[in-house]
């Protein structure tokens, strides 16, 4: 016999594929465009799902706010830089690194991996700290770590350069490299929410006493949500400064803070489908305002939106989703085949 | 050697005393109710114990090993559980991911499906509702899914905050007639807060009625009623 809870398992489990192949088609459709803008966007919002999917790992997870993933994305970012850059374009830009990071000229995936698990560590130290603080306690925390951060890597300049942009980065993140690292992101997102550590650290989100009547030592499992959340955060911006070429401290700050949290609220925190539809969302969303930004002709009048509308425009998104909808797109729903495809015999359990 | 030692117990909130000079002892496999007034302390000694709030002064032992100082989580591992008061079940997780929340710090988990399919059969509501919210649940079946909960965990002792609270009284009927089963099935220790001392009176047992933070009687619950102890704690002089 097959139990309700069997069934609903296996339900689960076809939650990753479905994103997957979510995320596959919206490549497929973009290439098939065949512009160049188009193939840009697909890849920019990969790179964003990446980020947003780690964010949830921790977020969606815990229940607590996070304002500080922006700065693994910094961190991940600046260590493929430091690995992957020309060691003779190093010793002009970044004079301060040391003898082993000024000669490294790796592959792009062993720097990628390092970008993570650098961002992972700085996670599993930082963490040990601040989430030992409760809900919003933790969440200023984050925000104090943010600013750290952003502060560090905008004055120390023989190594990050400083304010001024670090260059020259291999362009290798098309839309297929993005797609593999999103899935990869997915799949590590929805095994951890399947482990025992992942509902307990529901449990904690759902009542903090209650959980740890039930044993639940909410710190360790928010450290680990947090160290694995950090690491997908840390890829991302890796990704992310491979894919424009060019980076600086403040392109991960307050401006991507805000975009994955819009991306998170508006796809809705409380699942993982919410989280990737929200970036797809919001992203698309974007996509037609910077078009409108560019101006458009209709007849012989030419319409443009003033330039920064588009963050106004998601801000205003995100302010109506909350009230009308405050759960979000998805409102807590995962994407998943019926119960009939999944039982094999077309009979319904319910 | 008694089960569950309470000695010289004090709770403090800054500088109000809620419990002090608290001791008792309880059984194993006991059933002991504590009863009285509102602010006598009932709830804080559950806390105490079960190590949700600080002991000021004194110590709480369970088979001699001595839990006072430890976190709440590192004393339901020892095998101490608790029902809150107020219930406090994961109202957005299901009822089967409720229950499945208490086993994660169980090394014995191959008597983890033994141990659902006991909370299913005692409380066969839950096995209907498995996969639903347990914030859909009534009152009386999130009572029972907060027992259930309690009950996977695997405890020795189970410490219950208020059962009956805002329930009907069949319902409530219900939930004693099922806690007094599992307890039967399990050998399990109970300690029970319960604002009705009639009702404990009916179910049977041990009972200490507190004021003030103190207790003032300790006997079998049925004695009470009849002993006219009760209207002395609740509107005698203080003591």
């Amino acid at each position: 016999m097959i139990t309700q809870h069997r069934i609903r398992r296996r339900m689960a489990t076809t939650t990753p594929i479905l994103l997957a192949l979510l995320l596959l088609a919206f490549v497929a459709l973009t290439l098939a465009l065949g512009d160049r803008a188009a193939a840009r966007m697909a890849s920019e919002t990969l790179i964003r799902v990446t980020l947003v999917v780690g964010f949830w790992i921790f977020a969606g997870n815990s229940g607590v706010i996070s304002f500080g993933h922006a700065a693994f994305a910094c961190v991940g970012a600046y260590v493929s830089a430091w690995t992957t850059l020309n060691p003779a374009m190093k010793a002009t830009l970044l004079p301060g690194l040391p003898p082993a990071l000024a000669e490294a000229h790796w592959h792009v995936l062993p720097a990628a991996l390092t970008a993570g698990l650098v961002a992972a560590a700085l996670a599993l130290v930082t963490g040990a700290a601040i989430l030992r603080l409760s809900g919003i306690a933790a969440s200023i925390a984050t925000f104090a770590f943010l600013a750290m951060v952003n502060t560090i890597w905008a004055n120390w300049t023989p190594v990050t350069g400083g304010t001024s942009s670090v260059v020259g980065l291999a362009r290798y993140v098309t839309p297929w490299v993005a797609l593999g690292w999103a899935i990869a992101a997915i799949l590590a997102a929805s095994l951890y929410a399947a482990s025992a550590s992942g509902l307990a650290l529901r449990a904690t989100r759902e009542d903090e006493v209650a959980a740890s009547a039930s044993g639940i030592d909410q710190y360790r499992h928010r450290l680990l949500a947090y160290t694995l959340s950090a690491f997908f955060c840390g890829v991302g911006g890796a990704l992310a400064g491979h894919f424009i070429g060019v980076i600086n401290p403040d392109g991960f700050y307050l401006s991507l803070t805000f975009l994955m949290l819009a991306m998170l609220v508006v796809g809705g925190i409380g699942s993982l489908s919410g989280a990737v539809i929200g970036v797809l969302a919001v992203s698309l969303a974007v996509e037609a305002l910077v078009r409108l930004e560019k101006g458009f002709t209709l007849g012989t009048a030419t319409f443009a939106l003033p330039p920064g509308s588009q963050e106004i425009i998601i801000a205003v998104a995100m302010i109506l989703v909350l009230v009308f909808r405050p759960a979000g797109l998805m409102a807590g729903r995962e994407i998943m085949l019926p119960a009939r495809w999944v039982t094999g015999r077309g009979t319904s359990q319910n | 050697m008694a089960k569950l030692g309470i000695h010289d117990l004090a709770v403090r909130y800054g500088k109000l005393t809620a419990i002090s000079d608290l001791s008792f002892t309880v059984a194993e496999g006991e059933r002991l109710f504590i009863s009285g007034p509102n602010g006598a302390g009932k709830s804080s000694l559950l806390g105490a114990i079960s190590g949700a709030v600080p002991a000021a002064h004194g110590r709480i032992e369970m088979d001699g090993d001595i839990l006072s100082g430890l976190g709440p989580e590192r004393i339901a591992r020892r095998g101490l559980s608790m029902v809150p008061e107020g219930r406090r079940i994961f109202g957005g997780l299901t009822v089967q991911e409720n229950l499945m929340v208490g086993t994660g710090i169980r090394r014995d988990r191959a008597a983890v499906a033994d141990d659902l399919e006991t909370a299913f059969t005692a409380f066969p509501i839950l096995r209907t509702r498995a996969q639903a919210p347990a914030g859909a649940l009534s009152g009386g079946q999130q009572q029972m899914l907060a027992i259930a909960r309690a009950l996977m965990t695997n405890p020795k002792v189970m410490l219950v905050d208020e059962p009956s609270l805002g329930l009907a009284p069949k319902v409530v009927d219900e939930v004693y007639d099922r806690l007094c089963s599992l307890q039967a099935l399990r050998g399990l220790t109970l300690v029970i807060v319960e604002q009705s001392s009639t009702r404990a009176a009916r179910v049977g047992g041990r009972m200490i009625l507190m004021r003030g933070g103190r207790i003032v009687a300790d006997g079998d619950a049925a004695g009470f009623a009849a002993a006219d102890l009760l209207s002395e704690a609740y509107f005698g002089d203080p003591a």
